[in-house]
């Protein structure tokens, strides 16, 4: 690939002595070129196929049988289950985000305070993001497991519970479980997120509310909070995506099972992959498409954000 | 300057190279006398010192001493990794000759296959137990040849089955049930039956409980009928008989088979369906176990599942003569004996079998050989059943949980929606 791009400027550059001129009026071409040729080759290339494959017949041996037109999207929206798996989806990415942003702004806050030993706790809120993602929810779920679990046998020895439960085989238990894990691994980034926003806010403004006699709470609600806005809305919307297309929390310690019952739409697409390529291609350009939207979002919300500074 | 112009020309033609190179792969030599054949096999094993690999590459080189123009070349692959990779290669037209694997029928969909007499010898054909050769057959011509086989009984732990003062399995459904409290009133903490309805084998357990009760998953046309008053009736028993009493798991439908042998053979289950690898695990595990025939809804099964494992032969080289020497070799007495001794599996073909159930060596076994010949299949042969087993594993075990007839009734649509579809 990378011979072709340069060919032109070569070429041009050869008949012309006037070389320089031209790689100025180039401007940065040649410098973002390889950026814009990943980008191509790792995003576009794979979305291209993505629709594409959505818009196929394929056969469980991976033969390709024709064109599909809309069927694979009008058998994506009668399937049973996906009325339900959507209002999982938007539960789940709200309940997580949710908590997620209040703990952190509460953690942000104590760890902006100075106190022995802050140093320590910093570092060691690293860890479940250090962590992979997988490795953490599939330990969650030996954690959880009904017959060896050692929380089982922790709320069990507590007395929290009688007896030994299958947490994670009844959705009703399950949700809880994953969106704890879910929260636990968003936590760090988002901490430390809100933290540097914490770190920019002058501490003249604080002095000079204490001076003119404001409480503390009033002190976080009044000058705090309204600073650290753009922090915060960094922070949710990445948040907002991630948790939206979380895969391994949920594939890791549920399978998205029992039926589709603890599945989001990103898990929906992989369970649908058992059984239809096609189907689970067009489930994946949906999830695309509300990505997108959640991005354009965001890129709108941070303009907002500028014009208000 | 001539320095750079030269450059591009020499890079572009690198590039061409490098990427024509990934194009020419795996054309053997087809023309001649010398042929190879590209078999590609799962690994039976479980480490790398009893890998199949040995077993295949022993075979391949007694064939080739024995056809000096055919030679074999063994690739074989693990369980988790062989369906992608088959389909890899399919979809790059770089096809094995011989493949064996899990299942047949998407390729003949495809029509990819050789039939079963394209590729072997009329005695070698007639040697195969019969249940097992028409469960090859799609639309009554054979193209899938079993290559081990394997059969479901009822396990039970002789330990707990006497502290709870049991003195016989069960023989119906009914007596099961009764059993199952006696075991939960008398051994607490030990799961009194384990039904694991999970995605790992839902279709084989629920396939057992269904033909209990003169159902399946299909009727004798082979047409689906996953909702009928049979099977929704078993669904509805299983449900306020052993689930809704706590006689077995809290949730059937999200436990997998493992779960089930694991608990069986650490003593804490009573109760289950098998099969032949359970013994090995239930004997490491001290576990004094009895194999009696499954329980039905009046009397026990006379047919029970059996399951199979696919040898097919792919068209697209044209090398039928070399794969019809072939298997003929592979499917000698002796060969297959060696397998199904090796990973404690069960044959496939009437001289093995016999040689295995009389010689005494394989006590353990005997109650599976009997069963062998009645066997039932899943509908291996509708080239739908995949996508209907996919649907099977993901669903079925919420029949136990919710209302059976919704959950069966809509799995009966999929399914059908997959039989349009194919």
């Amino acid at each position: 690939m990378s011979p072709k791009s340069t060919a032109p400027q070569g070429r041009r550059a050869g008949r012309r002595p006037a070389g320089r001129s031209l790689a100025a009026r180039l401007g940065p071409l040649p410098w973002i070129g390889p950026a814009v040729l990943l980008i191509v080759l790792v995003v576009l290339w794979p979305v291209y196929e993505m629709v594409r494959t959505s818009f196929l017949r394929i056969s469980t041996s991976g033969f390709v049988r024709g064109s599909a037109g809309l069927d694979k999207y009008r058998k994506l929206f009668d399937e049973p289950d996906l009325g339900r798996v959507i209002v999982h989806t938007v539960v789940w990415t709200l309940a997580v985000v949710g908590l997620t942003m209040l703990i952190s702004l509460a953690l942000a806050q104590l760890f902006d305070q100075r106190f022995p030993g802050r140093r320590f706790t910093r570092w060691a809120l690293i860890a479940p993001w250090a962590a992979s993602v997988l490795m953490t929810s599939i330990g969650f779920k030996w954690m959880l497991n009904r017959t060896s679990g050692v929380l089982n046998t922790l709320l069990a020895d507590v007395g929290l519970i009688d007896a030994p439960r299958d947490w994670l085989g009844d959705p009703d238990t399950a949700w809880p479980w994953m969106m704890l894990v879910a929260v636990f691994v968003s936590l760090p980034f988002t901490t430390y997120t809100l933290l540097a926003g914490l770190q920019t806010v002058p501490a003249e403004l604080h002095e000079a509310a204490r001076v003119d006699g404001a409480g503390a709470f009033q002190t976080y609600l009044r000058i705090t909070l309204p600073l650290l806005r753009p922090a915060f809305l960094v922070g949710l919307v990445i948040n907002l995506i991630n948790v939206f297309n979380s895969f391994p929390v949920i594939w890791g310690m549920t399978q998205g099972g029992p039926n589709s019952d603890t599945a989001t739409t990103t898990v929906f697409m992989y369970q649908l992959k058992n059984t239809d390529i096609g189907e689970s291609a067009a489930m994946s350009v949906v999830n695309f498409a509300l990505v997108v939207l959640m991005v354009l979002l965001f890129l709108r919300v941070s303009r907002w954000n500028q014009e208000e500074n | 300057m001539n320095k750079r112009l030269l450059g591009i020309p020499l890079l572009c033609a690198t590039a061409a190279l490098t990427l024509t190179a990934c194009g020419s792969g795996g054309s053997s030599g087809s023309g001649g006398g010398n042929v190879t054949l590209k078999l590609v096999a799962a690994d039976y094993g479980d480490k790398a010192s009893n890998s199949s690999k040995g077993y295949w590459d022993g075979v391949a080189a007694a064939f080739t001493a024995a056809h000096p123009d055919i030679k074999v070349d063994v690739q074989v692959i693990n369980w988790n990794d062989i369906d992608s990779q088959v389909k890899t290669m399919i979809q790059s037209g770089n096809v094995p000759d011989v493949l064996q694997t899990g299942g047949y029928a998407d390729k003949v969909a495809d029509d990819l296959l050789y039939k079963a007499e394209d590729v072997l010898s009329t005695a070698t054909r007639a040697n195969l137990i019969a249940t097992f050769a028409d469960a090859g057959k799609v639309k009554d011509t054979q193209y899938g040849i079993p290559f081990v086989s394997s059969a479901r009984a009822f396990f039970y732990n002789k330990a707990l089955f006497q502290q709870a003062g049991i003195a016989q399995p069960p023989t119906t459904w009914d007596e099961l049930k009764a059993d199952a409290e006696k075991i939960k009133a008398k051994v607490p903490g030990v799961t009194p039956y384990a039904l694991p309805l999970g995605p790992e084998e839902a279709q084989g357990e629920s396939m057992i409980w269904e033909l209990g009760n003169g159902g399946g998953h299909t009727d004798r046309s082979g047409a689906y009928t996953l909702d009928s008053p049979a099977n929704v009736a078993t669904f509805s028993w299983l449900k306020t008989n052993l689930v809704q009493p706590g006689l077995t798991y809290a949730n059937p439908a999200t436990t997998d088979r493992k779960t089930a042998f694991a608990d069986f053979a650490a003593g804490k289950t009573a109760m289950l369906n098998g099969h032949p690898s359970l013994i090995q695990m239930s004997t490491e595990g001290k576990v004094d176990y009895g194999v009696a025939p499954i329980p039905g809804k009046t009397g026990p099964l006379k047919s029970t599942l059996g399951v199979a494992d696919w040898t097919m032969a792919f068209k697209k080289n044209g090398h039928a003569t070399q794969i019809k020497a072939f298997l003929d070799f592979a499917y000698s007495k002796e060969n297959t004996l060696k397998f199904v001794e090796t990973y404690n599996l069960m044959p496939v073909t009437q001289d093995t079998l016999k040689e295995m159930s009389t010689g005494g060596k394989h006590k353990d076994l005997e109650p599976f050989f009997a069963l062998l010949p009645g066997a039932a299949f899943y509908p291996l042969g509708d080239t739908a059943w995949d996508k209907v087993s996919a649907e099977l594993k993901k669903g079925i075990g919420s029949a136990v949980a919710d209302d059976p007839a919704k959950v069966l009734g809509d799995l009966q649509k999929k399914a059908q929606a997959a039989v349009a579809d194919k």
